[in-house]
């Protein structure tokens, strides 16, 4: 009996080692969790959703911050930024800025960023993501001015330079584990598997947010994330599925800037006949998927990019689902030589979106009920993104590839100039007047550039019936109760602690 | 003693050995991680100037030489999703793979030692029906399934232990019971057949007929007689929990090793991958050494 008691004692004392005290917790004191953990706090790679959630306007600031809602820049560390012409763009910065190390915020440490982020030497998600296919660089004028020059010029570099996180000069040119930023949150502890905590900073230039520290945890199971805003456990969850947003109080849908399509690849027959690619859209019950397959809360979608995208046009409206009418298109464009009985094979990707595995089939019943020859294969994304992006493989047959794009930065070219240009790396046709158009928007700016997106628009919609859009998605977060917080559009890409307060 | 150890020792190094080659290949079948990590629309260039950062531009012959040589001084090479060295990110899951396996291996032992030996002695009888009953259901309920119930019960309908995570002892409540399950099962019905055998051998008859008392017939006469084909059954469960409990650690945020591998596998994080299999591998082979050296210890017959 008494080896049995020591077995206990010890048992006993080897949970005790392992357990921690539970530190005491501030009503202004939240927790967050996250569907995965993150691999780096770096600010270079801030645009990777998780990161982003953490670091953005958090830890790292920005010259400049998107508003979702009109499109506009507010200025966040600099003042101003004018065009000097040429590609040239001059930013005033802030004054009396510092770093969470107590460094002085100027001029030099915004050139050391651009310089770091654009490094041969790491390979940053931020340059890959926004700087490719130009040369830019930065000059400092004074302490407190500082231009930037891309070549070919970039009338919205504004926009692409509010993306890039500020750091430190002193940062090394290597991914950082101990990010410096000038936000109202400082790195406290990252303790690897477990959590990371940011603590509000009382030298913080801008106005002090309620939050005063924040736990970020990870939890890979959406139903636990769900359930620990129940159990009072956790405060925010950005991400839960559908089935478990149910509690009106807690739960809130929100646009997430993913739009779904088909793309379809116009150099192989019978795709490149236009009555085929109207016949595939006519096809599609899109309203059938709302509420059942899709959030009843997603936006049928007639183009690439969110509503809330420069120069989106209201008045487009999807071919209306017509099976017999489709039929029709397919019929005569068989009468007229077309192979339309060739096989199309549709390229779905594995847990792409919620319930992709049934869209897809789905989508290939409604293609085959119209008299078309459609065969699904879903992929993993590494197979997935060969048939995606370009080099495309030359004795390929007739392609359909469902994919989901997402474009949070309220400008068009993000999206149309990869999607849509003949030499876009994911493009599925090449159209000269198509190309004139996107030329044309993205060498413009202000008033006249929403203006000259419309008809690019109206051109890969309606004069080109590209591809197929289907939806505008939604995503879902479960915050508490006892918080004040609206997940927005940019929920699916930053977190910012400041706009939380408490009830 | 010593010839034995060094004997499974080169075996061992020659089994790591294959399983290099083997996964450092096999691993690179499943695709070019650069898909991975950049963005779908990233540039040419982009994606030309990751590989060559991190080697991926190389013959796939030239990587495995590089490999093998950084391997020859302990180097398991960087991970390319973390930007640390793979051994320091898998020794940090190891950490906590090993506190749950050895807490929930002691635990399983202790219980399916103590009611297994206990049903056998009264084979028949209520207690070995229903400890047949609970472990029969025990070593057939699915983990994910069990983990599940347990958070809606426990931690959202009763609030008696948080959801998951691994910050108090109370944390470690449900994940160690969920693991605790299956191999109670499979272990108590080990231990209860053994005994049965050993219970009915001519010394035990004798030691009753001497009046010695039932624990002392159980648990020092028969047990140690017994505890060959249950420590072989503890060992294959100590190296399956070794490995990571992927479902445990997926549910309850559990930062272990299996989970490491699985999400580096679906990341193709290959130094991570291969840093977490030869340290899991390493350390099974030390576990079977000295499983080897406990049957010497418990059976006189038996030695090398």
């Amino acid at each position: 009996m008494k080896k049995f008691k020591s077995l206990l004692l010890l048992s006993a004392f080897s949970m005790a080692a392992i357990s921690g005290g539970s530190a005491f917790a501030a009503d202004t004191d939240i927790t967050i969790v996250l569907s995965e953990e993150l691999d780096l706090i770096e600010p270079c790679m801030a645009s990777q959703s998780n990161i982003g959630r953490v670091v953005l306007q958090n830890i790292s600031e920005t010259l400049a911050v998107l508003n979702p809602e009109n499109g506009e820049l507010k200025p966040r560390l600099a003042l101003s930024w004018q065009d000097m012409g040429n590609g040239k763009w001059r930013y005033k910065l802030r004054d009396g800025v510092k770093f969470s190390d107590g460094t002085t915020f100027d001029a030099k440490d915004v050139k050391h960023s651009l310089d770091r982020t654009l490094s041969e030497d790491i390979a940053c998600e931020l340059k890959a993501r926004y700087f490719g296919g130009m040369e830019l660089k930065a000059d400092i004028v004074d302490d407190l001015t500082i231009d930037f020059t891309a070549v070919p010029a970039q009338p919205i570099l504004p926009l692409l330079i509010s993306a890039l996180t500020i750091v430190p000069e002193e940062t090394p040119i290597k991914f950082t584990r101990e990010p410096i930023g000038t936000g109202p949150y400082v790195l406290s502890a990252w303790n690897v598997g477990q959590n990371i905590i940011l603590d509000r900073r009382d030298d913080y230039w801008g106005a002090k947010p309620e939050v005063s520290k924040a736990t970020y945890l990870f939890r890979s199971d959406a139903a636990v994330r769900a359930a620990m805003v129940q159990t009072g456990e956790a405060d925010i969850v950005p991400q839960i599925s559908e089935e478990l947003a149910t509690n009106a109080k807690t739960d809130f849908a929100y646009p997430n800037s993913e739009t779904t399509y088909l793309r379809l690849d116009h150099f192989i027959e019978p795709l490149g006949d236009i009555r085929v690619r109207k016949a595939l859209n006519m096809a599609v019950d899109r309203e059938a998927f709302l509420g059942t397959l899709v959030p009843k809360e997603a936006i049928i979608a007639t183009h690439m990019v969110p509503p809330s995208t420069l120069g989106w046009l209201k008045d487009l409206k999807p071919l209306a689902f017509d099976v017999k009418a489709a039929k029709a298109l397919v019929d005569e464009a068989r009468a007229d030589g077309v192979n339309v009985d060739e096989e199309i094979i549709l390229i779905g990707r594995t847990a792409n979106f919620p319930h992709a595995t049934e869209i897809n089939e789905a989508l290939t019943q409604m293609f085959n009920d119209v008299g078309l020859n459609v065969k699904l294969q879903m992929r993993e994304v590494g197979e997935w993104i060969d048939f995606y992006s370009k080099p495309f493989a030359e004795d390929r047959g007739p392609r359909m590839v469902t994919a989901q794009h997402d474009n949070s930065r309220g400008d068009p070219v993000f999206s149309m100039v990869w999607k849509y240009s003949c030499d876009g790396g994911q493009s599925g046709l090449c159209d000269k007047e198509l190309d004139g158009l996107i030329s044309k928007a993205s060498a413009a700016a202000g008033d006249e550039r929403a203006a000259l997106w419309g008809p690019v628009f109206k051109r890969v919609h309606e004069d080109l019936v590209a591809d197929i859009f289907l939806f505008h998605m939604v995503g879902f977060t479960r915050v508490s109760e006892r918080l004040n917080y609206t997940p927005s559009i940019s929920t699916n890409s930053e977190l910012p602690l400041e706009e939380i307060s408490f009830k | 003693m010593n010839k034995f150890i060094l004997k499974r020792a080169l075996a061992s190094l020659v089994s790591l050995l294959f399983l290099v080659v083997a996964v450092f290949f096999l691993s690179r079948l499943t695709g070019d991680p650069t898909d991975l990590y950049l963005p779908v629309d990233a540039s040419l260039a982009s994606r030309e100037q990751f590989r060559k950062i991190h080697g991926l531009d190389q013959p796939l012959m030239v990587q495995f030489f590089n490999y093998v040589r950084d391997l020859a001084v302990l180097d398991f090479g960087e991970s390319i999703r973390r930007a640390r060295p793979a051994l320091d990110v898998v020794l940090e899951a190891f950490k906590w793979t090993l506190q749950l396996a050895l807490i929930t291996l002691f635990l399983v032992t202790l219980a399916a030692i103590i009611f297994g030996s206990l049903a056998a002695f009264r084979v028949g009888g209520m207690f070995d029906r229903f400890a047949t009953f609970f472990s029969l259901i025990g070593a057939s309920a699915p983990d994910f399934w069990l983990a599940i119930v347990a958070i809606v019960v426990f931690s959202v309908g009763l609030g008696w232990v948080p959801t998951s995570g691994t910050g108090t002892m109370m944390h470690w409540i449900l994940p160690v019971t969920i693991l605790f399950i299956r191999p109670f099962g499979l272990i108590l019905q080990v231990v209860r057949s053994s005994m049965i055998t050993a219970l009915s051998a001519a010394y035990i008859k004798t030691a009753r007929a001497k009046g010695a008392k039932a624990k002392s017939i159980i648990f020092i006469h028969a047990l140690r007689n017994a505890l060959l084909p249950i420590i072989t059954v503890i060992g294959d469960q100590a190296a399956g929990m070794l490995n990571g409990a992927v479902i445990v650690e997926t549910i309850f945020g559990f930062p272990g090793v299996g989970k490491l591998m699985i999400d580096s596998i679906l990341q193709r994080d290959f130094s991570v991958v291969l840093a977490s299999i030869m340290v899991t591998a390493f350390v099974i082979f030390l576990m079977n050494i000295l499983i080897d050296l406990l049957y010497a210890v418990l059976d006189p017959r038996i030695r090398y």
